[in-house]
């Protein structure tokens, strides 16, 4: 138990590392201004393995560890138990060497005291053997059996979570209004974590965002962001609409969606001398908002880059969602929180020359020249004349948004639960239980017996002082005591 | 509408300034019954201490009302019912079912330190919730986790006075054993322990007077059961957060800086019940292990919260 011990708590100690350290799989920016910042110590906790401390071979091995050291605690314990519950109480010789022990006189015979004993007992919920004139009682198997299976629960726990995780997968879907997700490897953004026994089965399900919706109150306080989607078969025939917002994802096939985030998509379309190269929704990043301004004041940023053209041609664009705000910083120079649409409006710059990264998502104009600015409210139109190129005429016909959802599997999750369901089952005995004994034995006396009482609790040994008083005067009247002789207590400290 | 909750909100915030004031009459009142053991002032400090109390679970309730929701969104929300659950227990489950009296003082300091933390760190004034707390898991959660806390808080605070004590005790021993007649008069060896001062003891100038406390077993086994009552609720705690984490964000462990504490607490409290039942590892060894987990529930609160990023930094809502 003592090994079992010390590795839970070095685990505690490995697990505080991973919280004061940033870690890879959640912010692995931090991670590398941390090893910028620490020249010396970074590279050393690298190569611990403490900015990946929960993925570590050493956390890992002690978590094994642990569980390698509990079964060896808990078989010995499990087999003793069965043994013990299968075996009757045994009787006691010495009942005045007990921590409780009271004689009386009763008028009833040896027997007749023995079997009374036997009944009370057993109305006792005590388990009951009996020899003659002798009766054992014993209480309290559920103390033990409670904390063996709190303590097995955890290897359930540890099914759970390796099978769950193992087999799964989670990922991010951004998907578009109007537009249809499906669930398929490459339509992940960023990251796709796996479990290392995922089979790779994509399900195919299709996901359509109706509309989303975010509402705040005056103070800026979001109250609730949902995504309306119709929710699509393999096939890609409808099978239910669903609302998924905070706190509600949806399951679907397998799959648990769940609302993680949003942003603007304009529709803005880019034609070159009448040629239409562009029409699509630019899914747009928030810029960081500064110390005490509000992100929701911030504009938000994309690009279009057109590489059909000669030279290739960049627009970057800057979306204020509430042209009020940026009205309002322009004259008084406040930040002002956009939460609704209210006459979009796009600042634009043209860029030309080689681009070097077609991406969409990187919007820095590395390497380009600047040709001029300009900008477009909703549902209007601006021309641009690009030298070498020709006339480029932007529209910006309309704002939608977009909706990032958490699409995850995790078979292990009931798993998981029931393993904590029994976790706390077996904790409540396991901690307030007490196992208790008692023993009786009557003997022959002139007008009855002479009954001696002997017993002893492991815990909670006030709460038994109360209860073998209550077994004693059960006894004495359940047989009827003739002498009012007072029980005796024999207490060792 | 708005006045109504206003109206409300400012009730909330009278009820909490009265709660710190009498919670700190109260305590003095209940150090200067420990002093001068004058029954008189027992009775007074508890009649200010469940004052305060009802004060403080007015501040809960009125802010409840002035939010419309449950007052338990904010670190500063969460704190005041922190305070009034720690009173309580004390009240009710320290002095009501375990008669004894002393720790109540200390439980007291305890609440007005969180409250007075909580009123200048970080003091919200009443509003909705943000949309990731607003489940009914917050019901559940969050009320598991006060509890458990102000149950650990108790503890903690009974097995820092059992050290106090526990030492005391061990040199008041040694001191009859070893000490030679003072002035010469001799020791009563016959008087109670308790009786000897021990001026170069540097615990007496923090800790209270010898005699003040009851013996150190007795604050053993408070620290212990309640401790013991508390794991099961902690325990269930990190259960529920581990669900609603799982339809909050998608998956019911994280290692976010909350979780990763609260399992380190509950993990520590877990070493300190087995010790409870190791051979050598009983009395000191083990108190000491609950003051880590004490330390560690209050990293958990105060310092996941407020320095170290995660999604469960709620110092506003």
């Amino acid at each position: 138990m003592r090994t079992a011990l010390v590795l839970l708590l070095v685990l505690a100690g490995g697990a505080v590392i991973g919280s004061l350290l940033p870690q890879i799989p959640n912010s692995p920016q931090r991670v590398g201004q941390y090893l910028d910042d620490h020249g010396f110590w970074g590279p050393l906790f690298f190569r611990a393995g403490f900015f990946d401390v929960y993925g570590s071979w050493w956390f890992v091995l002690i978590t094994t560890l642990l569980f390698v050291s509990l079964a060896a605690c808990l078989l010995p314990r499990t087999r003793a138990l069965a043994r013990a519950a299968r075996q009757r109480p045994v009787q006691a010789r010495e009942l005045d060497g007990f921590r409780h022990h009271a004689r009386i006189t009763v008028g009833a015979a040896p027997d007749a005291v023995a079997s009374g004993t036997e009944r009370l007992l057993r109305r006792r919920r005590y388990r009951v053997a009996r020899d003659g004139a002798g009766v054992a009682g014993e209480k309290g198997v559920l103390r033990e059996a409670g904390s063996l299976l709190f303590h097995w629960a955890f290897f359930l726990l540890l099914v759970g979570v390796i099978v769950g995780k193992g087999t799964g997968f989670t990922g991010r879907a951004v998907v578009t209004e109007g537009d249809t997700w499906i669930d398929a490897v490459p339509n992940y953004q960023g990251e796709l974590r796996t479990g290392r026994y995922f089979d790779g089965g994509h399900t195919g399900i299709g996901v359509r965002l109706i509309d989303f919706q975010d509402s705040y109150r005056r103070n800026g306080q979001p109250i609730d962001f949902v995504s309306r989607v119709t929710l699509l078969d393999a096939d890609g025939a409808p099978v239910r609409s669903a609302a998924i917002r905070v706190n509600h994802p949806a399951s679907f096939d397998g799959l648990r969606i769940f609302q993680e985030g949003f942003g603007w998509a304009p529709v803005v379309t880019a034609a070159i001398e009448g040629d239409r190269l562009w029409s699509s929704p630019i899914q747009m990043v928030r810029d960081d908002a500064p110390e005490g301004v509000p992100a929701t004041a911030m504009p938000w940023r994309g690009a279009i880059k057109l590489t059909a053209p000669e030279p290739d041609v960049m627009i970057t664009l800057e979306l204020w969602p509430d042209f009020r705000a940026l009205a309002n910083l322009q004259l008084t120079g406040r930040p002002t929180p956009m939460l609704v649409e209210f006459d979009p409006y796009v600042r634009y710059s043209v860029y030309t020359g080689r681009i070097l990264d077609p991406a969409r998502s990187t919007i820095a104009p590395v390497g380009l020249q600047l040709i001029g600015r300009g900008q477009i409210h909703a549902a209007g139109a601006s021309s641009f004349s690009v030298p070498e190129v020709g006339q480029l005429r932007l529209t910006f016909p309309e704002l939608r948004h977009y909706s990032v959802l958490l699409v995850s599997r995790d078979v292990g999750v009931p798993v998981v639960l029931a393993a904590a369901i029994l976790v706390l089952v077996g904790l409540l005995p396991a901690l307030f239980v007490s196992r208790r004994k008692v023993w009786v034995r009557a003997e022959r006396a002139p007008g009855g017996s002479t009954v001696e009482i002997g017993g002893f609790a492991l815990q909670r040994r006030d709460a038994f002082e109360e209860e073998f008083e209550r077994i004693v005067r059960a006894v004495e009247t359940s047989t009827g005591a003739v002498v009012a002789r007072p029980p005796e207590h024999v207490r060792t400290p | 509408m708005i006045a109504a909750s206003d109206a409300w909100a400012s009730t909330s915030s009278r009820a909490f300034d009265l709660t710190i004031w009498l919670y700190l009459g109260a305590m003095v009142l209940s150090f200067a019954y420990l002093a001068a053991r004058n029954e008189r002032l027992w009775i007074a400090a508890r009649v200010v201490a469940i004052a305060g109390a009802i004060a403080n679970l007015v501040a809960i309730v009125a802010r409840g009302v002035a939010a419309g929701r449950v007052p338990w969104g904010n670190m500063f929300e969460y704190s005041t019912v922190l305070a009034f659950l720690v009173v309580a227990g004390a009240l009710i489950l320290v002095e009501g079912v375990g008669k004894v009296k002393t720790l109540t003082g200390f439980a007291l300091m305890f609440a007005v330190l969180t409250l007075a933390i909580a009123a200048l760190f970080f003091p919200v004034p009443p509003g909705p919730l943000q949309p990731a707390l607003n489940s009914y898991w917050i019901k559940i959660h969050v009320v598991a986790a006060i509890t458990g806390s102000s149950l650990f808080a108790i503890g903690g605070i009974a097995t820092i006075l059992f050290l106090f004590k526990d030492r005391s005790e061990r040199r008041t021993l040694a001191g009859v054993r070893e000490r030679p007649p003072v002035m010469g008069g001799a020791i009563d060896v016959d008087a109670p322990h308790d009786l000897l001062p021990d001026p170069e003891d540097p615990g007496v100038a923090a800790a209270p007077r010898r005699g003040i406390l009851p013996p150190a077993a007795i604050l053993d086994r408070i620290a212990y059961r309640t401790i013991a009552f508390a794991f099961p609720i902690w325990t269930f705690a990190v259960i529920a957060g581990a669900i609603w984490a799982q339809d909050a964000w998608g998956r019911y462990w994280g290692w976010d800086p909350k979780e990763t504490w609260s399992f380190v607490t509950w993990t520590i409290f877990a070493g300190y019940l087995h010790a409870r039942s190791t051979a050598g590892w009983k009395g000191r060894r083990a108190a000491w292990i609950a003051i880590a987990g004490f330390v560690s529930l209050l990293i958990t609160y105060y310092a996941v919260n407020l320095w170290i990023v995660g999604l469960h930094s709620y110092k506003l809502g």
